[in-house]
C-alpha cells in the first residue's frame, strides 16, 4: 500500500507542478495547495501505514502507528494553511492592483 | 622603520584638519617635511658596509600574516626613490596645483600612495606585500580620476584600475600558491626553498601568475595600454606614480622574486621576451604621439621594457644595469615630466603640433629638458647618466645566459638587434620631443596665452633631478659600491661582484659600436621623421590593443545585459521551470550514480478497496485540475483532494490529522471562493505546444523523481525510529494518552509555539494587505 | 545555564508580540524596538562569551532528552551568527524610522522585524531538522510581511513570485525531512549525522542530501535557483532589503554548511564536487547579473549571488582553509551586504533615483557617503586589509591546496568583476559634474550613521582579524569533527 500511496503523492506533486507552470494565478495557487497535500501524504507514508492502532494509549491498544509523522504533518498543515491564505490574499491584491491575473503579464521591467 | 612607512598614512589623517589654513598657505607646505624626513632616515643606511635590516610586527599571526619589513639593497634603492622623488613632486605640486583645487583629496591620495609604495618595497610577508600592492593600484585610480568631471579622466582611471587590479589578483593567486607549497609567507624564507619551488609541478603556474602581476603593473606589452591614458592625472602624479615609482613596482616584483624564480629558462624567455618587445613597440609608438605626456608615457613603457628585459637576462651585468637604470630613469624621466607639466602650465597645451620655439621664452626649462632628453636618448657624453646604463644594457644583450633550446637560441640571436632598433626609436622620440617643443617655429596663434618662464619654485624640483643626471653621469661610481651594488646583490645573490662603471671602453667595445649606430641612424631618422611617419597608418587603429580593451569592457557590459535578460525574464513560469528542471536533472543523475533506488515489497501494508477508491478519486481529481477551465470546478476539485486526504488520514489511524485537515480544507475552500469571486473566469490561454510539452516533462519527471526517492526511503528503513520512545514515555513522562498531542504540546512544544507564530504573522500580514488597500482607496 | 540558548529567540518573539498591541503609538514602539534590539545584542554577546568560555551550550527544550525532544545548540558557529544577526538588526532598527513612512512603520514593521530576527536566530540555533523547517517558515512568513509593506503594485507583483518559489521549496523541505526520517528514524541533526556515518551514507541517503541541499540552495540563492532573488530584494523598503540581503540567503548557506559538514560527508566525490561547480557558476552568473544593470539597488542585490558562490566553494572544498574561509566570508558578507544596501538606499533616496544613468557627481554633496561606498566596494571585492580579503585568502588557499585551479581562477576573476560592478556605481553616481539637486545634509547624516557603524565593524573584522580568526579556526575544527557536535548533543 505504501508504494501506491507514494505514487499517489508523486502524482499530486506532478499535477501540482503542472499547475504551477501555468499562467493564471488561480491555477498556480491551486498548484501550491496540491503540493502541500502531496507533501503531507508523503510524510504519512514514511511512517508505516496501518501497522497498529491510532497512537492513543488506552488499555488493550497497541502496537501503535508511528506518531511522529502525524505530529509533523499537523504542524505542517497549520503552517501551509497560513501561507496559503496569505498567498491567496496577496494574489488577489496583486492581480487587482496590476489589473491582470496572468502571471506572464506580471514580468516587469528594470526601472520602476 | 615602521614609523617611516606609516608616517604618510598618519599624515593623511591630519590633512583634513589642515584645510582650515588652506586659504592662506598651500597645504603642500605642511606635509612636505614628511617625505624629506623619510628620505633622510633611509639615506643613512647607504654605505659600503650596508647589511640588510629587518623589523617585525605581528598582525594576524594565526594566518601567518605579519608586518615584516626587510630592508636590503633593492628596497633601499626604492625607498630612496619613493621618498626622494616624492619630496620633489610635493614641492613641485605646490606650484603646479592652485589653492582653489581640492588639495585635501589630492594630498590624501598621494600620501596613501606613498605609504603603500613604501610598504610594497619593504614587505617581506607576501600577503602584506599584496595588500600594499593593491593600495598602490587604488590610489593610482583615485589620482588619475582626480579631475573626475572629465570623461577622459574617468576612462583612464577605470582602465588603469582594471588592468592593474587584474594583475594584482593574479599576483595574489601566485603568492597563495607559493605560500601553500613552501608553507611560509616570508619571501626570504621562500628564497631558501628555491629548489623545491622550481622543481614543483606548479612552478609554471606560479611564474605566470606572478609575472602577470608584474607585467600589468609595469605596463609591459600588451598591458601597456593603461599608462598613456593614465596621463589624465595631474602632472606631478604622472611624474611620481606613472614614471618614477608605481610603474616600477612590477620591476621591483620581478627583481624581488628573481632569486626564487630566476635562473630558469622559462623565466628568461618570458621576461626577456616581454621586456624586449615592450622596449621596441613602445619606443616605436612614442614617435607617433602628439601629446607631450603621451610621448613620455610611451617612453616610460619602453624604458620599463628595457629594465624588465635586463632582469630577464639575469646575468650580473644585466642586473647591475637594471638597478642602475631604475635610478637613472627616475632622474631624467622625472625631470622631463615636470618640464612637460611646466610647458602645459605656461602655454595651456601639451600638443606638440601647437608648440614650438619655446626656447626663447623658457630658456631654463629648455636647458633642463635638454639634459633629460639627451640622457634618455643615451647620447655618449660623460654627463648623461642614461648613457652608462644604456651601454651596460647593450653589453648584457650580447652576453646572454647560455640556456639551450631552439627558441632560446633564436631569442639570443634576436635580442641584440631588437635592442638596437628599440634604442634608435628611443633616440628619435627623444629628439622629436625636445626639438618640436623648444626649437622650430613659434606658433603664436595656436596658444591662448603668451608663454613665459615658469616661477622659480616650479623649476627647483626638475633642476635637482637634472643635477642628479649630471652628477651620476660625471661620477658614476659614486653610487656604485655604496648603493647600487647592494641592490644588485639583493637581486642576483651573494655572487655579485661590483664592477667599476667606465665611460670609455675603447673602440673595440661592441656596446660602443651599438651606441654609435643608435646615434647615427637615430639622427637620420629624427631629421627625416616627417617623411616616414606614414608607416604608422599601416596599422589600422581597429586592431590595436586599446580597441581590444574597449571591446572587452564594452562586451562585458553589453554581454552581461544580454545574458541576464535572456533568463531573468520576470516570468514565474520560466523561473519555476529552470529551478525544477535543474533540481530534476541533477538529483536524478545523482540518484542514478549512487544507485539510490531500492524497492522493497516485503514490509508493506495490505492493499484494501476503500483506500484504493479514495486514492483513485484523489488522483482523478488532481489530474482533472489540469483540464478544467472553470474556476468553481477547479476549487471544488481541490476540495475533493483535500477531503480525500482527510479520509486517508482516518484510514491510516490519524484521527487528529483528519480533523485538522477537514477544518483547514473547509476554510481554505471558503477563502478561495471569497477571494476569487471578483476574478475573471479562467480562460484557456493558448500556450505554445513546445512549452506545454516542457511543462509536462518537468512535472511528470519531478513526480517520478519524488516518488522514487519516497519509495526508496521507505524501502530502506535502516534504524528504528525515535518515536518508539514517544509511545513509551507519553503517559509516564508526558502525562497524556494521545501521543500525537503529547508530542505537539510537550515533546515538540517549540514547533507548535512557532507554528502558531507563523499563523499569527500570516494573519497580521493579511490584515496589513487588506488594510493598506482600504487606506489607499480612502485617499 | 543551558536555558540561555533560547534567549535570542525568545526575546524578539516576545518583543514582536508586544509591538502588535502598540502599533499605533509609533514613538513608543520605536524606542522599545531599539531598546530590545540592543538588549538582545547584549544577550547574544554574553552567550557568545559564555560559549567561548564553557563550550557548546545545549538546551533540551521541555527537558526532553536529545534526540527525542527539540534541542537548541549554541555552538560557536551558531552563536557567532546570532551575534552578527543582532548587529545587523541594530543597524537596521536605527535606520528604519528614517527610511520608512509612518504608515509602513505602523503596519507592523517592528513586529515583522522582530519575528524575522526570531526566525533567523532560531534557524541558526536549532539542532532539529524539522524545527529548522519551522523556523524557516517563521522567518519566511515575517519576510512576506515585510516585503509587501507599502503595498505598491511592483512590490506585490515581485513578492508573489518570491512567496511562490519559497513555498515550493518549503514543501520540498518537509517532504525531504520525512524521507530522511524514514531512512534513519530520527530528525535530530546530531543523531542523523551519527546514523548516516554508521551506514556510510549508502543508498538513497546521498540523494536525500542533495534534495535537502536544493531546498537550502533555493533560500541561499545558489545557481541555478536564485531567480527570485534580485527583484524581490529591491522592491521593498531599503531597510527591508538590507535585512533580507544580510540575513535570508545566509540562513540557507548556514544550513548547507551545517548539513554538509555534519551529516552528509561520506560521498564528497558526488556532493561536494557538485558544490564546487555550482559555486563557480554562481560567481559567474551573479557577477554577470551585477554588471547587467544600471539600477544601483539591483547591482547590490545581484552581488549577493557571487558571495554565496564563494561560501559554497569553501563548503565544497571541505578542508580547513576552505571551511574557515566560508565561515569568515559568511560573517563578513552579512555585515557588508547590510551596509551596502543601507548605503545604496541612502544614495537612491538622496539622488531621487536608483538609475545610474540619471545620477552624477553625488560626491560633491555627500563626500562621506561617497567614501564609505568606495571602502564598502573594496571590502566587497576582497581588497586587503578589509574583511573580504581574509575570507577570500582562506578560500583561495583552500582551493589551491586541493589543486582546483579552475575555481581559483574564476574566484579571482569574479573579484575583479565585482570591483568593476561597484566602481560603475562609484564612477557614474559619485564622480562627475556637480549635480543640481536638493541637498539634505541632515537627512543624509541620519541615513548614514547605521552604515558607518556596520562599515567600521567590517573594517575591524579585516584589520583586526587576529581577534576573530582564532575563533573561526576553532569553529572549523568543530565543524570538521562531526564527533564533537554529536557528542555535545547526544552526550555519549
Amino acid at each position: 500500500m505504501e508504494i501506491i500511496m507514494a505514487v499517489l503523492a508523486g502524482l499530486l506533486f506532478a499535477t501540482a507542478i503542472y499547475n504551477l507552470l501555468q499562467k493564471q494565478i488561480l491555477r498556480i495557487i491551486i498548484g501550491t495547495v496540491l503540493l502541500s497535500h502531496g507533501a503531507h501524504l508523503f510524510i504519512l507514508t514514511m511512517g508505516k501505514l496501518k501497522r497498529g492502532d491510532p497512537p492513543i494509549i488506552v488499555e488493550g491498544a497497541g502496537p501503535f502507528t508511528d506518531p511522529l509523522p502525524q505530529a509533523l504533518i499537523l504542524t505542517s498543515i497549520v503552517i501551509s494553511f497560513g501561507v496559503t491564505s496569505f498567498l491567496l490574499v496577496l494574489a488577489y491584491r496583486a492581480s487587482t492592483l496590476n489589473k491582470t491575473d496572468n502571471m506572464e503579464e506580471l514580468r516587469g521591467s528594470e526601472h520602476e | 622603520m615602521i614609523y617611516a612607512v606609516f608616517a604618510p598614512l598618519i599624515i593623511t589623517l591630519l590633512i583634513p584638519l589642515l584645510s582650515k589654513w588652506k586659504e592662506r598657505v598651500h597645504t603642500g607646505w605642511f606635509i612636505l617635511p614628511v617625505p624629506i624626513l623619510i628620505f633622510i632616515y633611509f639615506v643613512q643606511f647607504v654605505g659600503e658596509n650596508f647589511t640588510p635590516h629587518s623589523e617585525s610586527y605581528s598582525w594576524i599571526p594565526s594566518l601567518n600574516i605579519s608586518i615584516d619589513f626587510y630592508l636590503d639593497g633593492l628596497s633601499l634603492l626604492f625607498v630612496l626613490l619613493i621618498s626622494g622623488i616624492g619630496s620633489l613632486v610635493v614641492l613641485y605640486s605646490i606650484y603646479y596645483l592652485h589653492k582653489s583645487e581640492q588639495l585635501k583629496q589630492f594630498y590624501i591620495y598621494l600620501y596613501i600612495f606613498m605609504f603603500s609604495m613604501l610598504g610594497v618595497v619593504l614587505s617581506d610577508n607576501v600577503f602584506v606585500l599584496y595588500s600594499f600592492w593593491e593600495f598602490t593600484s587604488l590610489s593610482s585610480f583615485l589620482l588619475i580620476g582626480y579631475w573626475h568631471y572629465r570623461e577622459r579622466s574617468r576612462y583612464g582611471a577605470l582602465k588603469s584600475m582594471l588592468i592593474t587590479v587584474f594583475g594584482g589578483l593574479s599576483l595574489f593567486g601566485g603568492l597563495i600558491t607559493l605560500s601553500v607549497i613552501t608553507e611560509t609567507t616570508s619571501i626570504q624564507a621562500m628564497i631558501e626553498q628555491k629548489d623545491l619551488i622550481v622543481n614543483h609541478s606548479l612552478f609554471p603556474l606560479i611564474l605566470v601568475f606572478i609575472l602577470l602581476g608584474a607585467f600589468t603593473k609595469s605596463a609591459q606589452f600588451p598591458f601597456h595600454i593603461w599608462l598613456p591614458d593614465a596621463m589624465e592625472a595631474p602632472t606631478p602624479v604622472s611624474a611620481y606614480l606613472h614614471s618614477a615609482t608605481m610603474v616600477k613596482a612590477g620591476i621591483f616584483l620581478v627583481a624581488r622574486f628573481s632569486p626564487i624564480l630566476g635562473g630558469e629558462p622559462s623565466f628568461f624567455i618570458i621576461v626577456s621576451l616581454f621586456g624586449i618587445v615592450t622596449l621596441f613597440w613602445a619606443s616605436f609608438m612614442a614617435v607617433r604621439q602628439t601629446d607631450l605626456k603621451g610621448i613620455l608615457a610611451f617612453s616610460t613603457v619602453s624604458q620599463l621594457g628595457m629594465i624588465m628585459a635586463m632582469l630577464g637576462f639575469g646575468t650580473d651585468v644585466a642586473i647591475f644595469a637594471a638597478v642602475f637604470h631604475i635610478l637613472n630613469h627616475a632622474t631624467f624621466k622625472g625631470s622631463l615630466f615636470m618640464i612637460a607639466g611646466i610647458v602645459d602650465h605656461e602655454t595651456g597645451t601639451r600638443d606638440v603640433r601647437k608648440l614650438g620655439g619655446l626656447m626663447t621664452f623658457m630658456p631654463m626649462s629648455a636647458t633642463l629638458a635638454l639634459f633629460g632628453v639627451f640622457s634618455m636618448a643615451g647620447v655618449p657624453l660623460p654627463f648623461f647618466n642614461g648613457f652608462y646604463s644604456k651601454e651596460l644594457f647593450f653589453e648584457s644583450a650580447i652576453d646572454l645566459p647560455g640556456f639551450s633550446g631552439a627558441f632560446v637560441e633564436f631569442l639570443q640571436q634576436a635580442i641584440p638587434y631588437i635592442a638596437v632598433i628599440g634604442s634608435i626609436f628611443t633616440f628619435v622620440y627623444s629628439m622629436y620631443l625636445f626639438f618640436s617643443t623648444f626649437r622650430g617655429k613659434y606658433k603664436e596663434h595656436e596658444l591662448k596665452t603668451k608663454p613665459h618662464e615658469a616661477p622659480l619654485g616650479m623649476l627647483i624640483s626638475p633642476s635637482i633631478l637634472v643635477l642628479g643626471v649630471i652628477l651620476i653621469g660625471l661620477f658614476p661610481n659614486m653610487v656604485n659600491e655604496s648603493f647600487l651594488a647592494h641592490a644588485a646583490t639583493a637581486v642576483f645573490g651573494d655572487g655579485f661582484h661590483a664592477h667599476e662603471v667606465k665611460f670609455w671602453h675603447g673602440w673595440e667595445s661592441p656596446a660602443l659600436r651599438m651606441s654609435l649606430i643608435v646615434v647615427g641612424v637615430g639622427t637620420i631618422l629624427a631629421i627625416t621623421r616627417k617623411k616616414w611617419t606614414s608607416v604608422y597608418t599601416v596599422f589600422p587603429r581597429r586592431l590595436s590593443f586599446n580597441e581590444l580593451y574597449n571591446y572587452i569592457v564594452d562586451s562585458i557590459e553589453k554581454g552581461s545585459t544580454k545574458i541576464t535578460e535572456t533568463y531573468m525574464t520576470g516570468s514565474i513560469r520560466h523561473y519555476v521551470s529552470y529551478i525544477l528542471g535543474s533540481i530534476l536533472i541533477i538529483t536524478g543523475a545523482i540518484l542514478f550514480i549512487t544507485n539510490g533506488v531500492t524497492i522493497e515489497f516485503d514490509d508493506l501494508a495490505p492493499i484494501t478497496i476503500p483506500e484504493i477508491l479514495v486514492g483513485l478519486t484523489m488522483a482523478i481529481a488532481a489530474i482533472a485540475s489540469i483540464f478544467t477551465n472553470n474556476r468553481l470546478s477547479l476549487i471544488i476539485i481541490v476540495g475533493v483532494v483535500g477531503y480525500g486526504l482527510s479520509v486517508l488520514f482516518v484510514i491510516y489511524r490519524a484521527p487528529d490529522l483528519a480533523l485538522t485537515q477537514l477544518i483547514v480544507e473547509t476554510v481554505t475552500v471558503a477563502l478561495f471562493l471569497l477571494c476569487f469571486k471578483h476574478l475573471p473566469e479562467l480562460k484557456n490561454l493558448p500556450s505554445h505546444p513546445g512549452v506545454k510539452s516542457i511543462n509536462f516533462l518537468i512535472s511528470v519527471g519531478f513526480g517520478v523523481l519524488v516518488t522514487l526517492i519516497g519509495i526508496s526511503s521507505h524501502s530502506s528503513k535502516l534504524f528504528s525510529p525515535i518515536s518508539e520512545y514517544f509511545i513509551e514515555e507519553s503517559v509516564p513522562l508526558g502525562g497524556g494518552h494521545n501521543v500525537v498531542n503529547v508530542i505537539l504540546v510537550d515533546m515538540r512544544g517549540l514547533d507548535t509555539l512557532f507554528e502558531i507564530t507563523v499563523l499569527g504573522i500570516a494573519a497580521l500580514a493579511i490584515y496589513a494587505l487588506i488594510k493598506l488597500r482600504h487606506d489607499k482607496e480612502a485617499k | 545555564m543551558s536555558n540561555i540558548a533560547v534567549l535570542p529567540i525568545l526575546i524578539p518573539l516576545v518583543a514582536g508580540i508586544i509591538t502588535i498591541f502598540f502599533h499605533k503609538k509609533i514613538k513608543a514602539v520605536r524606542f522599545f524596538a531599539k531598546l530590545v534590539t540592543l538588549l538582545n545584542l547584549g544577550v547574544a554577546v554574553w552567550i557568545g562569551y559564555y560559549v567561548i568560555q564553557n563550550g557548546t551550550v545545549v538546551l533540551e527544550t521541555g527537558d526532553w532528552v536529545a534526540p527525542y525532544g527539540i534541542v537548541m545548540v549554541a555552538d560557536r558557529l551558531a552563536i557567532f551568527l546570532v551575534i552578527t544577526t543582532n548587529i545587523i538588526a541594530t543597524a537596521c532598527v536605527f535606520f528604519a524610522q528614517h527610511s520608512l513612512s509612518l504608515k509602513q512603520e505602523q503596519f507592523y514593521f517592528y513586529t515583522f522585524y522582530f519575528l524575522l530576527i526570531t526566525g533567523v536566530s532560531g534557524a541558526f540555533l536549532t539542532g532539529d531538522l524539522f524545527n529548522l523547517f519551522v523556523f524557516y517558515e517563521v522567518l519566511l512568513m515575517a519576510s512576506y510581511g515585510l516585503v509587501i509593506l507599502g503595498g505598491e503594485r511592483v512590490q506585490l507583483r515581485e513578492s508573489l513570485k518570491y512567496v511562490l518559489l519559497n513555498l515550493f521549496s518549503s514543501m520540498l523541505f518537509v517532504t525531504t525531512v520525512a524521507f530522511l526520517y524514514s531512512v534513519v528514524g530520527t530528525i535530530n541533526m546530531a543523531q542523523i549525522a551519527q546514523r548516516v556515518q554508521e551506514v556510510e551514507q549508502t543508498g538513497i541517503l546521498t540523494t536525500i542530501g542533495i534534495v535537502l541541499f536544493f531546498v537550502f540552495a533555493t533560500k541561499g540563492a545558489i545557481f541555478p535557483l536564485y531567480f527570485w532573488l534580485p527583484k524581490s530584494y529591491i522592491v521593498p523598503n531599503t531597510v527591508v532589503s538590507a535585512l533580507f540581503g544580510a540575513l535570508l540567503t545566509k540562513v540557507g548557506i548556514y544550513s548547507i554548511l551545517r548539513t554538509f559538514t555534519l551529516m552528509f560527508t561520506n560521498d564528497t566525490g558526488v556532493t561536494h564536487e557538485l558544490f564546487i561547480w555550482l559555486a563557480a557558476l554562481s560567481m559567474l552568473f551573479g557577477v554577470i547579473g551585477a554588471l547587467s544593470t544600471n539600477n544601483i539597488k539591483l547591482i547590490i542585490a545581484y552581488n549577493i549571488i557571487p558571495a554565496v558562490g564563494f561560501m559554497l566553494m569553501g563548503i565544497g572544498l571541505l578542508n580547513d582553509a576552505g571551511i574557515s574561509g566560508s565561515v569568515y566570508y559568511l560573517i563578513h558578507d552579512m555585515i557588508i551586504k547590510a551596509a551596502l544596501f543601507l548605503m545604496v538606499g541612502a544614495l537612491a533616496y538622496l539622488a531621487g533615483t536608483s538609475d545610474l544613468t540619471k545620477m552624477k557627481g553625488m560626491i560633491h554633496h555627500y563626500p562621506l557617503l561617497g567614501w564609505m561606498f568606495f571602502i564598502g566596494s573594496l571590502v566587497l571585492a576582497g581588497i586587503p586589509p578589509f574583511s573580504g580579503f581574509i575570507g577570500k585568502l582562506l578560500l583561495l588557499r583552500g582551493g589551491i591546496e586541493e589543486e582546483r585551479f579552475v575555481i581559483v581562477v574564476i574566484g579571482l576573476l569574479t573579484s575583479l568583476l565585482i570591483l568593476l560592478s561597484m566602481m560603475r556605481i562609484f564612477m557614474r553616481g559619485f564622480w562627475g559634474e556637480k549635480p543640481d539637486i536638493k541637498v539634505q545634509p541632515k537627512q543624509a547624516r541620519k541615513l548614514m550613521m547605521p552604515a558607518v557603524f556596520l562599515l567600521t565593524l567590517s573594517i575591524i573584522l579585516g584589520i583586526g582579524a587576529e581577534w576573530f580568526y582564532p575563533h573561526v579556526d576553532t569553529i572549523t575544527t568543530e565543524l570538521l569533527d562531526q564527533g564533537s557536535y554529536i557528542d555535545s548533543v547526544l552526550k555519549e
